[in-house]
This record gives structure tokens, sequence and C-alpha cells, in this order.
């Protein structure tokens, strides 16, 4: 026991020292990325990786609600987009109203919701628990098309409302305004990063500990003491204010929205992204969004790096969705804890392989003397 | 075991690919673009995958086809033209990201796209921050109301079906109590809404307004709802498959109030899934639909003709609407260019200072307070019978 | 334990008079009008029905939700229009092979991408089943393009009457093949061996073994009995509600929430969450605004489940400490 305490706090500063490593490597992507040409890889990388970002909001959260806590929810989409419809509606129905002020009501209001749904639905198990949270994704993409006064319907924010905007304002704070990709890009990652600590301390907490007795037996947990439906609640809340942050965030760097950003297919998305990129995993999360993100953008992008290659087959699509069905189900099957922690089992190989490489010229340079 | 079976799946997989591309190379022909000039780059935003691929797809078919039309010719005054075309899965997001990419990775002089109202209206603020011309070819009024400089389109309008819908219900029909029944989707919503709104300038009353989701099967409740109400016709706004089940529920029924469908289901796919049920259907649609109604000898005509006998050599089938609409957008970009080459500025103002071009749609003409290029008298109404269109006066 | 039954029991003839309830609430109040929604309801209920077999014929054998349920329907009924439309094939061999083809690649797919993850979790399971679901949809696009198909009525589209409503011939091919193939599939899953050693399968592996059905087979044997379902029920529900390469999303969705309703894993119970859906449905649309109908439907589905947390004829699952 007391050896395992010791590995945690030991996992704790590696953790840390990862998520600096992550942090740096993920903040220098424009330095890179900006300068190559479009015409090499044919793809917007800062662009993709915004909106990256304001996926990852949501999917760590859903990570923890269903990686940590083993509660699956099909209808995260609903409260991202009442993230976004909330930021949306506030600051284009009246302009005065600050942006930054938007994305935190919208949060707000996404862990409200999440609370008022949770309770009783949360008493559900597996697959009727999934059952139910798909059900509210439909009720709420039902009502962002039909309460037309308030969400524009079908038209979306701003063109189907009264109030006459050209766009959602672009976020500002403080006077300073995201209103370039590569200003929001830094702004959305910022978040990711501290959203990403935040995960560390929840999971190395005592609610993190509880969370995962949850997942293992919720009996045994309850047994134990555990307050597994307040714990549960906790979560999904939580998880519910990530996605409406990530919604909100979502609403003011597109600048319209509409019905069609909010529905089953994201939820799916969603919960793709955490198990391809590893359920339960730190850096699961992070990794699901990065990878399902740009794969299709990629993908589609391939034909264009050859060279020569007739135009009709440059513009050839038929394939992209094939492929990535077919790369999903051999994701699953290589890395059948995700992709995650693939890398870190790659990692700790090389690490090993490292160690060992350095013992051993150490033990030549010993033999030498 | 199953590494080899993954490995076979793949082996498969690649196969297949290589065999679609085979056939999907085909033949080119002479090229007599020079090559020392530079290449026009145009970039199409399209709905390739997801809900609206249906019209995407048509309106790929339509732009590849314009591409190899013009480069095996002499390109737009010897320039070679391509197009880059960008799958937009159908969702806002993706066609904003999609645009961005066109304009500041590849490049492009204009931007074509995209299908449908909704992911349209994400890129016009990237159209009009980034000063870059686009044709649309979506039919949401929203789009071009109020006017914005740099966003045009090809399609009818929505307003200028319905306008068709509504002289249709007075002068012809002369009928007062209409109900509607319409797909829940950004389309079906769009037109009843307008519908909705105008009707009572034509004197007609909406007494029952219903809508059906775009998946679903069977409309018989809603359908039963209106049979009780005093509707004298009944007019249903959406696309496949949706309208060809109310046909058929309608049949099963024994409703036999007039049947009025939108320009979404202008196309043979709707007389094939309803049958006999289509029979007595009208519905508001270009002309490119039943070129015969087009005046013989025209120019129109002859490039309605000629359309036809392309992309039917190509894609073993008739073209519908969308892929008029796509066609048309690539012939008034590349229409401009030989003016005003790719400076964006000049462009927009070149396209907006069409007068008069031939498209398959019809005759355009934009100004700087139209930005719609056609007029409602482009569209006619056609009614079917026996599974065939004709022009119904 | 006993007062927990009686409970169950209590709840489960509430639900039941309940919905006989709404059902004769409804027929009373709209008299033909909603003898019409009943009628239509038991018609896509049945569609609800069939999907939602398949649903739990593979989870009551290995726990897994197979999100490419769908696809198998899709795919029965878009070779069934290449076969028999547009190949000029007689109906009923071309119902064979195309129900034949869909069951190979069923069987297929197992052995390539499902059974190397036997020894995974669930959700891994689940979620490449999501792969599938999409692989396949593409594929069919690939291959039919995005236009909608038509297979004819297999006897004539000429509505019956009777009581004021109505209801097309086609209708009572998919009542009565719903009918048959729950029979079928209760009885291979109830009364012969490898078919209860099948159900032992997902619940103790070392158990069926020493019945002699190993899990690998018992797998294999779902997801090809699953195929064939999927494909013979996209085949008959076809003349209704048209073909096209992405009818699967729906009735994926559909049979789902079906199965669920029912109880997953339950036979009667996926015929009766298919029905119970589908005439909710009918009912919603008929009497709320028809742009909330499908909102009413799912919040009624939630409060159901809210009362039967293990859906209207699930056993409530032992819960494994």
């Amino acid at each position: 026991m007391e050896r395992k305490v010791e590995k945690l706090a030991l996992g704790e500063k590696r953790d840390y020292r990862n998520l600096l490593i992550v942090a740096v490597f993920i903040l220098l992507v424009p330095l890179w990325a900006r300068p190559i040409p479009g015409d090499v890889l044919h793809l917007d990388i800062v662009n993709i990786m915004v909106l990256a970002g304001v996926y990852a909001c949501a999917v760590i959260g859903l990570n923890l609600l269903v990686g940590y806590a083993g509660q699956i929810s099909l209808g995260h989409a609903a409260f991202f987009g009442v993230g976004a419809y909330t930021t949306a509606i506030l600051t284009c129905h009246f302009s005065w109203f600050p942006t930054w002020l938007g994305v935190l009501a919208g949060a707000a209001l996404a862990g409200v919701i999440g609370w008022l749904v949770g309770v009783p639905v949360l008493r559900l198990k597996g697959n009727y628990l999934a059952m139910a949270t798909l059900g509210l994704g439909e009720i709420a993409f039902i009502l962002f098309s039909q309460l037309k006064g308030l969400t524009g319907g079908t038209v979306g924010i701003p063109e189907g409302i009264k109030v006459k905007v050209g766009e959602i304002p672009a976020l500002s704070v403080f006077g300073f305004k995201f209103d370039t990709d590569i200003k929001f890009f830094f702004l959305v990652w910022a978040i990711v990063m501290m959203l990403m600590l935040l995960n560390i301390n929840v999971i190395r907490s005592r609610v993190g500990r509880g969370l995962r007795a949850l997942h293992s037996s919720e009996v045994a947990a309850e047994a134990m003491g555990v307050n597994t439906a307040r714990y549960k609640t906790q979560v999904f809340v939580l998880s519910a204010v990530l996605a409406g942050l990530g919604g909100a965030l979502f609403a003011h760097f597109e600048g319209y929205i509409s019905p069609e950003s909010f529905t089953f297919s994201l939820s799916i998305l969603f919960i793709t992204m955490v198990v391809v990129g590893g359920m339960g995993n730190l850096w699961g999360g992070i990794v699901g969004v990065i990878v399902l993100t740009f794969l299709p953008q990629v993908i589609q992008a391939m034909p264009q790096w050859i060279p020569g290659l007739p135009s009709n087959l440059k513009n050839f699509s038929n394939y992209t969705l094939v492929l990535y069905g077919i790369l999903l189900v051999v994701f699953m099957m290589f890395m059948p804890s995700g992709i995650a922690a693939g890398l870190s089992h790659g990692v700790d190989f090389g690490e090993k392989q490292f160690k060992h490489m350095r013992d051993r010229v150490r033990a030549k340079k010993y033999e030498g003397h | 075991m199953f590494k080899k079976s993954t490995i076979g799946l793949l082996i498969a997989c690649v196969c297949l690919l290589v065999a679609v591309s085979i056939g999907a190379v085909g033949c080119g022909s002479g090229n007599k673009v020079d090559a020392s000039k530079s290449v026009y780059k145009i970039g199409a935003v399209l709905s390739l995958t997801g809900p609206a691929a249906p019209l995407g797809t048509s309106e790929q078919k339509a732009l590849t086809m314009f591409q190899d039309e013009l480069n095996s010719g002499a390109g737009v005054d010897g320039h070679k033209v391509e197009f880059v075309i960008v799958d937009d899965q159908s969702v806002p997001e993706q066609a904003k990201a999609a645009i961005t990419k066109l304009i500041n990775q590849e490049g492009v002089s204009a931007v074509i796209g995209t299908s449908s109202t909704g992911a349209t209206l994400a890129m016009v603020p990237v159209a009009q921050q980034n000063k870059i011309p686009m044709i649309c070819c979506a039919a949401g009024t929203a789009i071009t109301d109020p006017v914005k400089s740099y966003v045009f389109r090809t399609p009818p309008t929505d307003r200028m079906a319905i306008t068709k819908v509504l002289e249709y219900l007075k002068n012809k029909l002369k009928v007062s109590k209409i109900a509607i029944l319409h797909d829940s989707n950004a389309f079906g919503t769009g037109g009843a809404d307008e519908l909705a709104a105008r009707a009572p300038k034509y004197g007609i009353q909406i007494v029952a307004n219903e809508s059906y989701g775009s998946t679903d099967t069977d409309m018989t409740p809603q359908l039963t709802k209106i049979k009780v109400t005093p509707a004298q016709a009944l007019v249903v706004w959406g696309t496949n498959p949706g309208p060809a089940s109310i046909a058929k529920n309608m049949q099963q029924l024994s409703i036999t109030i007039p049947y009025i469908g939108s320009h979404g289901i202008a196309n043979q796919k709707f007389i094939e899934l309803a049958g006999p049920a289509a029979n007595g259907v009208v519905l508001p649609a270009g002309r490119m639909l039943i070129p015969a109604s087009i005046p013989a000898n025209s120019e129109w005509r002859k490039l309605v003709d000629t359309f036809y006998t392309n992309f039917k050599a190509k894609y073993q089938s008739n073209p519908d609407t969308f892929a008029g609409h796509g066609y048309d957008a690539g012939l008034l970009i590349t229409d401009a260019m030989k003016t005003a080459g790719t400076d964006k500025t000049k462009l927009q103002e070149a396209i907006q200072s069409t007068n008069g071009v031939v498209g398959i749609d019809g005759v355009f003409t934009y100004s700087p307070s139209n930005h719609d290029g056609l007029t409602t008298s482009d569209l006619i109404m056609i009614k079917i019978q026996n599974g065939t269109w004709t022009e119904e006066k | 334990m006993g007062r927990a039954d009686d409970r169950q029991r209590i709840l489960l003839i509430s639900s039941a008079i309940f919905i006989v309830l709404v059902i004769t609430l409804t027929l009373s109040l709209k008299r033909s009008t909603g003898f019409q929604w009943i009628l239509s309801g038991l018609t896509v209920g049945s569609i609800y029905a069939l999907i939602a077999m398949g649903f739990s014929v593979i989870y009551s054998s290995t726990r897994v939700i197979n999100f490419a349920q769908g696809e198998f329907s899709m795919l029965g009924g878009m070779l069934m229009y290449s076969i028999s439309v547009k190949g000029g094939v007689p109906p009923w061999i071309g119902f064979i092979l195309s129900v034949l083809i869909v069951t190979l690649v069923g069987a297929g797919l197992e052995r390539v991408a499902i059974h190397p993850l036997k020894e995974q979790s669930v959700i891994a399971v689940i979620i490449v089943t999501i792969g599938l679901a999409i692989f396949l949809r593409a594929l069919a696009k690939w291959i039919w393009g995005t236009d909608p198909v038509k297979i004819a009525s297999f006897s004539g589209d000429k509505p019956l009457r009777f009581l004021g409503a109505s209801i097309v011939p086609q209708s009572f091919w998919v009542f009565g093949f719903t009918v048959i193939a729950v029979v079928l599939v209760f009885i291979f899953f109830n009364r012969t061996l490898v078919g209860k050693g099948i159900r032992a399968a997902a619940m103790n592996k070392d158990a069926a073994s020493l019945v002699g059905v190993s899990s690998s087979t018992s797998s294999l044997l779902a997801w090809t009995i699953a195929a064939a379902l999927g494909a013979s029920a996209g085949i008959v529900i076809a003349p209704i509600n048209f073909a096209a390469y992405n009818v699967g999303i729906m009735l994926g969705l559909k049979g789902f929430t079906a199965a669920v309703l029912g109880g997953l894993g339950s036979f009667p119970g996926a015929v009766a969450g298919g029905l119970v859906l589908g005439v909710l449905e009918m009912i919603t649309a008929g009497v709320v605004p028809s742009g909330y109908k499908d909102a009413v439907a799912f919040v009624i589905l939630i409060l159901v489940l809210l009362i039967r947390p293990q859906g209207l004829l699930g056993k409530s699952e032992d819960v494994k400490v």
C-alpha cells in the first residue's frame, strides 16, 4: 500500500513534467506550421488545431465521465450546443454583453442543465444510461431547431434572429480581441492545458480514487462508503461544464452556429475520440481529439501530395470515409486501450532502451578504465 | 491470424481504390491551354458526405466535367483552370474550415459553394473578411438578403420558388386555404416560413403547418391531421425521399387535394420513388429539367442540350438541377475571369456586372443590389403525368 | 429478493396498463384517426422491432452493442435492388442471394475485426462497430451513389381499408416477417443446445465451453444470425422506407432505442420495444405540434426508463461484486 502511494506521487510529478512538455510542443505548433507553404501539405494545421482545441475541452470532461467514472454518455453534443447557443444568444441579442461573460454563462448553464438531468438519469446504468443521454441529445437538437425566436431555428445565429449583426462577435478579454486563428489558437490551447492541470488534480485526488472505485465496481465502492450517486453527479456536471465551455468557445470562433453542428454524430464523435485516444488515460482525450480531427482532413489532402495526379483523381472523394472507417477499426485492433496508452508504451520502451544503452555505454567506459 | 486478416482487408481496399481510380481517370484529349501561363485556381467547397451529399455529389460531377471541357479547349484565355474541391461533410464548421484553407493554403482567387444553406452562411463571413468572391449553390433566402458584397448564388432562391407556387395557387387553382407539410431540416423549414409569411399577400390562409423528420418513412399522422382541416391544397416542402412517402401516404389515406411540391423534388428520382402516386404532383423547377420548355435554337437551349449530352456520356445518367447549379457557378466565375483575371476586387466587380450570361439554370444578371442572378421567370411550374414532366402553363 | 420481484411485476403491469390506457384513450377520442395512427405505428414499430432483434442477438451473446446493425439492413436493401430490380433476377432468388451475401459479410467482418478483440473491453468493440458502420456506409455510397432506390412492394400498393383506417399490403409482409423472425430466433436461443450455449457464453465463458460452445464460435454465430436478420429485414421494409446508402443510421438509431426500451437481450422485449416506440411516435406526431414530436417521444422514453431501468421486458442484471 505504501509503495502504491509513493508510486502515485511519483506519477503525479511525471504527469506535470509531461504536461509541460506537451504544452510547449503544442504551443510551438504555429511556429513551424505557419511557414510551410500551402501547396505542400494542403492542410491548414493551425485552423484544424483550433477546432481540435474546442473539442478537446468537451472530450477531456467526457473522458473523466466515461474513462474514470465508467458512465457512458451519448448526448454530450447537447451540452456543447447549450454552451454555444447561450453565449451566441446573449452576445448577439444584447450587443453590450461581454463575450467572456457569455462564455462563462454558457459553461455555467450547461452545468446547471447537466445537474438537472444528471440527478434522475444517472440512476440508469450502462446501455440504458447511454440510451437516455442519447435521448437528451436529440431533445436538445430539436429545441435548438424549434425555438426560433431564441436560436434562429434552422437558419441559425446570427442570420436567423431578428437582431442584425454580421456574425457572432469575436471573443474579447479585457479589451483584447481574439479575432484571428492564431490568437484563438493560443487562447484555446492555454485553456486546454489548464483543463489538463485540473484533470491531473481531479484524478490524483480523493474524488479521483472514488471515481476509479466506481468504475471497477459500483457495489464495492458503495460498500466502502463511497457516495456513488454524488460522485457520479459531480463528474457528470463537471463534464457538462467543460462541454459547455468548449461549445461557447466554438461559437465565438465560428461566428455562426446552427443546429447542424450539434447532432448525434458529434456525440458519437466525442465518445469515439475518448476511446480511440485512451479511455481513462490522462492523455487519452487530447490524443483522441487531435488524431480524429486531423484524420479526415489528412485523408482528404493525401491525393494532393502526389504531384502530377489527374485532377479528377485529386477531387475524388468517395474513398475518404471508407479509409476513415477502416483506420478506426485498425486503431482499435492494434491499440485497444487507446493510442495514448500505445504511445506511452512506446515512450516507456524507448526510455528503457535509452537507459539500457546508457548503462551499457557507461559499463564500457568503466571497462575501459 | 489476426494480423494476416487485417493486412488482407487493407490489400482488398487498396485494390478497390486502384480499380475505381483507373475507372475514374477516363480519357483526356488534346491540350490547347498555354502551359506558360499561370493556372487559375478556383476553390470549391461541396457537401460530398453527410446529409447534403446528394447535392454536393451532383455539383462535383458537373464541376469536374466543366473543368475538363475548359482545359481540353483553351481554358480561360489560355490559362489552365483548376477547381480545388474540398468536402464540408455537410456541417457549418467544416465549411468554414474549408474556405479558410482554400484562401490561406491554396491561394484560390474565388470560391464556389456550398450546397446547403447553413454551411454556406458559415462561409459568408470568411469570404467577406478576405474580400474573396464566392458563388454558392444553396437556395436559402438569408444568404443574399441583405446583399453581401462578395457573395453571389446560382440556384433560384426559395423566395422565387415560393412566389411561383403562390401565383399558381392563386391564379390557377384559385384556392384560399392551404396546408403545409415540410421537412424539419433547414431547406424545409426555410421554405415553410417563407410561405407562411407571404401567403396572406395572395389572400391565402394557412390552415395547417406540420413537419416531419428527414428520415421519417410514415407521415400518415400528419396527413390525418391535415385531412380534417378545410385545406384545398397541400404544399410539401422537402427533398427526397420524404415527399415520395407523403405522396404514397396520401394515396393510402385517399386524400385527393392537389399536391404542390418544392423544387427540391425536381428530379427523376421522385417519380421513380413515388411511382403512380407521383401523378398529378405540381412543382416549381428550373427550365433545364425540361429542355423542351426552353425556346428552341436559343443559346440557352443549345447549352442545355450539350450539357445533357456530355453529362450523360460521362456519367451515364441525366443531370439534375444541382448539377446545373454547380456548372453555372464555375461558368460565371470563369466568365468573369476572362476580363478580370485573378485580382479579387476586379473579379468581384466583374461578377457583379455579369449581364445576360447564359447558364444552365437560366440567363444570369447580377447588380450591386441583386446577387441572385435569376428571376422568377426562369422557373416554371411542372406537372407529373404518367411518369413524365409536362409544363403546367 | 422476493419483494424486489414483486415490485418489478407491479411496475411491469402498471407500465403495460399505462400503454393500454394511452392506446384506448387515443382510440376513443380520435376514433378512426386514432386507429390510423396505431395501425401506422404498428407498421413502423415492426420495422424497429426487426432491427432491434439484431441488436439483441449480438448483445445477448457478446454484450456488445453493434452500431453497424442498421448497415446490414441497408446492404440487404441495396443488394436486392442491384440483383432483382436492376439485374432482373426473380425476387425470391434475389432475396436469398442478398441475404446470403450480407450474411457472409457479417461473418467475415466478425472474423476480421471483432474476433481479434475478444479479450478487449466491450467499449473498444463498440467503437469498432462504429468504424465498420462508417466503412460500410461509405462503401455503399461509392457503389450505389447517393440516390434512394425503389423496390416494388411484394404484393401491390392497393391499400386495404377497414374501420375507417387504411394500411398498405406491404405492412402485412412486415408483420408476418416479424412474427416468423421472432419465433425462429426465440426457438433457436431457448430450445436448441447451441442457442443456449451462445447465451451461456456471454455470462460464463468456461461454463459454455463445457457445453461445447466456445465464445469464439458463439460470437461468430451471433454476428451471422444478426447479419442475416438485418439483411432480410432491410429487404422486407425497403418498399416502405426506400433503400439508400444512408438509411442504416436511422434504422440503427431506432433499432437501438427499441432494443433498450424493450430490455436489451430479450427477444420479446425487442418486439415490444419496437411496437411501443412505433405507436408512441405516431401518436405524438398526431397529437403534438409535429416539430416537437420526436422530442416528446424521447421524453416519454426516458420517463419509461426511469420507471423501469432495465427496459420493459428486461431482467435486471445481477450486479457482479
